[in-house]
């Protein structure tokens, strides 16, 4: 789609990128390293915005149906993915596409409607600042059809908050890093899609038998019930017993009483009116919430997940069921990523208390600890960019820069992205992971929840990688470069299929044997799992050669200020923290094992050309990238 | 023909599984708009309910039909679609009051559902319990069970909002 000329036209993926890029997430990042021009405006008209489905979305394998945004990162600068569940991929592939590229910035608001072989541009000045769920009823009723699914941006979006999410199916964000941002930049208010067609496979019943032991394998898995029954927010009081619970801005790791922000409270208080799920998942961790009396009465949602729950709640010291229900519900309609939305109000609530901002710069609101009013309060001054909600609305690296002090201190991000609400410094694989990120630190790129060893499948993996069932510990930051490596390949593969992270790194119900196997049967085209997940790898490495050309050394490879130089409490006279001395150890391991020099963090030509990617080498080495 | 398809849409949890299982079924590809059975979703309250023939007892739609195409199997009784004799003329899909007959997106015949010969596809793949294939009483059996708590038999108080 080109918006400036209203324009579309389609082109084929070559079958060679489905060999050695996937689909999705792989092909999606293929396609940015060719379209983006070095130095680009995150939010001018040349950000290119990619939408791309897993390979084999739109087939009933488990949880295939995620949906990849790709772009510069309007928060960080650097390379975006951002991943979404719904229904909304599917509906491109029966509508006959895999991925739609956005071009370009509508001079005036616009939205698209894609039905089978039909584009259309239809104005949209109408649904301009319409919240999320205003806007998928009022692009049915515009279409007079119910049976069509909505990509679209909330106000967020439109006003440019550099952390809003582009929202799928309603509930279902694609949140990090602000790709609702380029969207509204792009004056691209929805996508509409309706698709007619069907999706085939080479060898359907071959396909059929893999995808029914994929099926087994997950439901065999110790996690599923609990993640089925209680969602995402069910481990949460597990995660607080690890004493790795972000609350209070990451201060503490560990807090009294988190019954209240749990999957099974929203079950056993009555706040759960059902169970969810994406296209084709058999999980359906998703939860639909409401509640029905009191301050909040009226809020219904999508949610709220694990990390909605921790960000509004525990980490701005709320625990107030019923306000984070509301908070929740608020963000999903401005279209604000959650993670981010709690991570800068935290912020602020830590800078009040440590007098950095001062009562006559909070417009009235008391954003002290615990005020439920306040973060929910604050969410619609941030989408809507009021008084200190239009400082927040820039996410904390830039309101740390506008208000100073120490307050850099206590903003807990790298590369501009908030940190997801994991605490680092008792999770080494976590840490190493968040530090080398290209989106920044955070865990839907990599996600080594295997560390902890909280299941026997987490044990059997963990001993496998290290060598070692000693190394089953979080706090031990021997060998972790193997553990993000694998958890690197296995991601990008997963994020390429369109498959769940839940079903390869959280659950391992479906193996990278099962994957390779699903491919083949679907593409016709033999693979093993060492060559798929070597995909996975090349994957992970053009996404980072996109932020080599775009300037990232070793020194971007980084953790918060907090998590590097405060020791987490909780822990007694420990000293938990994630030390330079540390993460270099653990850097050096990652880069060694990914063939990356050692001083700059640049991956080597013969690491690139044992890759396939030649061509990135070539166009590196004339900026002076490649060491050799 | 003992069974039917019965439905507990407050389980339903919108994964479409069911519409790939059954177009995969009927058809070898995954193509929801082929699907026998349909999820009616209501995107914004995360709700869905799932519509399939209900194999009524003098079918409108095997009524309504001119030529004879809509009909059943003799032996079986599972439902059948003649295309040969079908002349596309929709009636059957106006007769359905379920909305439960819907037309081919290729072939514009009418697609209703087969119960799969009685071994139901979608009904294997949906571990939400939503779709089952039982005798009609057992839902109901199962319904009142699920709506009446220990306690309200106890004391012979009806619970509205259930066990």
């Amino acid at each position: 789609m080109d918006l400036e000329r209203q324009v579309s036209w389609t082109e084929s993926v070559p079958p060679e990128l489905v060999a050695t890029h996937i689909g999705g997430r792989g092909v999606n990042a293929a396609l940015l390293w060719k379209l983006l021009k070095r130095g680009t405006d995150p939010l001018g008209p040349d950000n290119p915005l990619i939408f791309g489905t897993g390979l084999l979305s739109g087939t009933a394998a488990p949880s295939s149906g995620r949906t990849t945004v790709t772009c510069l990162s309007p928060a960080t600068g650097w390379y975006l993915k951002t991943s979404g569940g719904g229904h909304w991929g599917v509906e491109l592939k029966y509508a006959g596409y895999g991925h739609l590229v956005v071009h370009g910035r509508s001079p005036h608001p616009v939205y698209l409607w894609i039905e089978d072989d039909r584009v259309e541009f239809r104005p949209a000045q109408d649904l301009w600042g319409l919240d999320v769920r205003a806007t998928d009823r009022a692009v049915k009723d515009d279409l007079g059809d119910e049976d069509i699914q909505v990509a679209c941006i909330g106000p967020a979006g439109e006003n440019l908050v550099k952390f809003a999410a582009v929202m799928f199916s309603v509930y279902n964000a694609a949140g990090r890093g602000g790709a609702g941002a380029v969207m509204g930049a792009k004056r691209l208010k929805a996508v509409a899609v309706k698709g007619g067609g069907f999706v085939g496979v080479a060898q359907p019943a071959r396909f059929a038998e893999v995808i029914d032991r994929c099926r087994e394998s997950l439901r065999r898995d110790t996690g599923f019930d609990g993640l089925s029954r209680y969602g995402t927010s069910g481990s949460l009081a597990v995660v607080n017993e690890l004493r790795a619970l972000a609350s209070y801005n990451f201060r503490r790791g560990h807090v009294e009483d988190v019954s209240n922000l749990t999957g099974q409270h929203l079950s056993a208080a009555g706040y759960l009116r059902r169970r969810v799920a994406c296209a084709s998942c058999i999980i359906g961790c998703h939860r639909y919430a409401g509640v029905r009396s009191g301050p909040f009465a009226g809020t219904e949602s999508g949610g709220p997940e694990y990390e909605s729950f921790v960000a509004l709640g525990s980490g701005c010291g709320l625990f107030d069921t019923e306000a984070i229900l509301k908070a929740n519900e608020l963000c999903n309609i401005y279209g604000l990523d959650t993670i981010s939305c709690g991570g800068v109000i935290q912020w602020a609530m830590e800078c009040v208390e440590r007098g950095v901002l001062r009562p006559g710069d909070l417009d009235g609101v008391d954003l002290t600890w615990g005020n439920g009013t306040a973060v929910v309060e604050m969410v619609g001054r941030i989408a809507r960019r009021e008084g200190l909600g239009d400082i927040l609305a820039e996410g904390v690296r830039r309101a740390a820069e506008r208000v100073g002090g120490d307050s850099y201190k206590w903003a807990v991000q790298a590369k501009g992205l908030e940190q997801s609400r994991v605490d680092t410094r008792s999770a080494k694989a976590y840490a190493l992971a968040f530090a080398v990120n290209p989106r920044g630190p955070d865990h839907l790129m990599t996600e080594t929840f295997a560390e902890f060893g909280a299941s026997p499948e987490a044990r059997a993996l963990m001993t496998r990688l290290t060598g070692d069932e000693a190394k089953i510990d979080p706090l031990c930051p021997e060998r972790r470069g193997a553990v993000v490596r694998w958890h690197e390949d296995c991601y990008a593969v997963t994020d390429g299929l369109g498959f769940c992270a839940f079903t390869t790194t959280a659950l391992y119900g479906i193996t990278p044997e099962l994957m390779a196997e699903a491919y083949s049967a679907a593409t016709g085209r033999e693979t093993t799992a060492e060559e798929l997940l070597r995909a996975g790898r090349r994957v992970v490495t053009l996404e980072k050669c996109i932020n080599v050309r775009e300037g990232a050394t070793r020194a971007d490879d980084v953790l918060p200020y907090r998590m590097m130089n405060e020791p987490l409490a909780d822990w007694g006279t420990a000293d938990v923290r994630n030390s330079q001395a540390e993460l270099d150890a653990m850097l050096d391991e990652y880069y060694d094992l990914h063939g990356w020099d050692r001083e700059t963090s640049w991956p080597r030509r013969g690491t690139l050309e044992a890759l396939g990617l030649s061509d990135v080498a070539s166009e590196l080495a004339a900026l002076g990238r490649v060491p050799g | 023909m003992d069974r039917v398809l019965t439905f507990e849409p407050s389980l339903c949890t919108g994964c479409r599984q069911c519409e790939m299982a059954c177009s995969f079924a009927h058809e070898g590809v995954y193509w929801p708009a082929a699907s026998r059975l349909r999820l009616v979703r209501f995107e914004e309250l995360c709700a869905s309910y799932p519509v399939a023939c209900a194999y009524c007892d003098d079918a409108p739609c095997e009524e309504v039909c001119p030529t004879g195409a809509m009909g059943r199997d003799p032996s079986t009784g599972y439902a059948r679609v003649l295309e040969s004799r079908c002349i596309r003329c929709r009636e059957c899909v106006a007769a359905c009051p379920l909305g439960a007959v819907d037309l081919h997106p290729k072939t514009g015949h009418p697609t209703r559902c087969d119960l799969c010969g009685g071994d139901p596809a979608c009904v294997k793949v949906c571990l939400a319990g939503a779709i089952r294939y039982e005798p009609g009483p057992r839902a109901a059996a199962r319904k009142r069970r699920a709506r009446v708590s220990v306690r309200s038999a106890l004391e012979g108080v009806p619970d509205a909002e259930g066990a």
